[in-house]
């Protein structure tokens, strides 16, 4: 079996359920950052909490590109997900044929390979229609 | 600060060019603007130069073929606002005293880039240019967001690459000189829905050039100098700033530094020429640059108002839809155009009695950032 890397470190972890993003948020003034910032990029602050943003969020904007891209064949979708802790996501997405894409539609993170690069496969996170 | 005038401008032929190198171009477009101002090469005392691919000391390469040579050469980067970054580093250094004339020179070769047929990515090791983000990509998640938030329609987004394209048909220079309709363009390849293959601007090489002077010394070369009145450069904010992507302020921030530096309105603007990499961003600069109030933007291209012969023009080049977009020279390139206007050269598709110009680019998507730059000149005879 080929090596499992991740596409960057400390995105998300895997767990029984599927996985979970990390994200942090300023304990000073709330913000919240995906990925993690270094400190705080709103208040300078250095005070933050790592927390694991939900499993499901509500589709933002969507799009199906007709052609390939650095790692995807076409046709592949990608869009934004407005997640409950107040921020928004860019991620790739499951095409799912019987259930269409709709803005504020609910959506499922999901762990997933991605693709393979230099004979490994690279995983990283997706979100799939519920 | 000195007052700073455009006294030559200059492009090369714009479209795709693979027998010919980024130095065969920018030289035409050097040639050309040296040539317009009438001064010498030697006259020249700094030139700023922009390319993206893929290269080192293109300034240099450039000019030396003209007879520049031993004098400060910077070479300036900022995506598809990068000609515009380096127009406006000539117009400080003339501005602030230290020069009295310089050349601003943007070029590029996408078909003898490792760009060449791929759609074009965000920056090298971004972590959402990776997970499939693409320029189409993110402006068919604007023109998503346009559609649900203002009710923008396909054809809307369509009328814009007609409009341009219209345009396109009386500018010599354009790539694309063809009329569609509404449903050729919502009916042509779909790229990233809702965004069709001519809603996309093409691939395409290219040069443009501008020779830059103080106002004083300007008058012994031209009875027509065009002034430099507005010039503002601004990189982009965090998304989570944003409530909507649609709302992106920076587009809007920028214009009224430009303004306020130019002592203008929008309300005083005669043409404009702006990033129309894809159709349905031009909808929304027509808001950011306040010629019409927010949501209100489909208004102004349905009801003529952004048609050349209309209220105020908006790319009658033929912008980057038409016309071709080089990515680096474009910002130099569009400046250029609103010079031709000003000068009352512009031929069939004259802007009548243009007093006062405005020429908008935007630069480069990155993760978790609006974009990369934006910038605004206010140009006025």
């Amino acid at each position: 079996m080929a090596e499992k890397i991740s596409v960057r470190q400390g995105l998300f972890i895997e767990d029984a359920e599927g996985g979970v993003l990390l994200a942090n948020k300023c304990k000073r003034c709330g913000q919240v950052f995906f990925p993690k910032a270094i400190f705080c990029l709103s208040c300078s602050s250095d005070d933050l909490d790592e927390v694991k943003l939900s499993r499901t969020g509500k589709l933002y904007s969507f799009t199906t590109s007709n052609l390939p891209s650095m790692h995807f064949q076409a046709p592949y979708a990608i869009g934004f997900i407005n997640m409950p802790e107040g921020i928004r996501v860019f991620s790739p997405l499951v095409i799912a044929e019987d259930k269409p894409f709709q803005v504020n539609m609910e959506m499922k993170l999901i762990i997933d390979k991605l693709w393979e690069q230099n004979g490994k496969d690279v995983y990283g996170y997706k979100f799939k229609p519920v | 600060m000195r007052e700073v005038a455009v006294i030559g401008i200059g492009q090369s032929i714009f479209g795709k060019l693979s027998h010919m190198s980024a130095i065969d171009v920018g030289r035409d477009a050097v040639v050309a603007a040296l040539k317009d101002a009438g001064v010498n090469p030697k006259d020249i005392q700094v030139a700023f130069a922009s390319r993206m691919y893929d290269c080192w000391v293109t300034a240099q390469s450039i000019l030396k073929e003209v007879g520049i040579t031993g004098i400060e050469m910077v070479n300036v980067e900022n995506a598809c606002a990068g000609g515009a970054t380096a127009f406006r580093g000539v117009w400080k250094d003339i501005a602030d005293g230290r020069y009295d004339m310089g050349i601003a020179v943007g070029v590029e070769m996408i078909t003898n880039s490792p760009l060449a047929g791929k759609l074009i990515s965000p920056t090298k090791d971004d972590l959402d240019g990776e997970l499939g983000l693409t320029m189409p990509g993110i402006f068919a998640l604007l023109a998503r967001r346009q559609m649900e938030m203002y009710g923008s329609t396909i054809e809307d987004f369509a009328l814009i690459s007609v409009k341009n394209h219209h345009h396109g048909c009386m500018n010599p220079f354009a790539q694309y000189k063809k009329e569609f309709t509404v449903e050729d363009v919502v009916n042509s390849h779909m790229i990233c829905d809702p965004i069709t293959l001519l809603q996309c601007c093409p691939m395409t090489d290219g040069a443009a050039a501008a020779v830059l002077c103080s106002l004083e010394k300007a008058r012994q070369y031209t009875s027509r100098p065009i002034k430099v009145i507005g010039s503002a450069l601004l990189s982009g904010e965090y998304m989570y700033r944003m409530s909507d992507i649609t709302l992106s302020p920076l587009g809007s921030k920028t214009a009224n530094i430009a303004y306020k530096m130019a002592g203008v309105g929008p309300e005083d603007i005669d043409l404009v020429e702006l990033h129309d990499a894809f159709a349905n961003e031009e909808i929304l600069r027509y808001e950011e640059l306040g010629l019409c109030k927010q949501g209100d933007g489909v208004r102004l291209v349905r009801d003529k108002e952004t048609w050349a012969g209309g209220r105020i023009p908006v790319n009658p080049s033929g912008g980057l839809l038409s016309l071709g977009h080089p990515l680096s020279a474009s910002g130099v390139r569009n400046i250029a155009e609103i010079v031709l206007h000003l000068r009352g050269q512009a031929g069939e598709r004259q802007t009548p009695n243009a007093k006062i110009g405005l020429a908008h680019m935007l630069g480069g998507t990155l993760s978790g950032v609006e974009a990369g730059a934006c910038s605004v000149h206010i140009l006025a005879r």
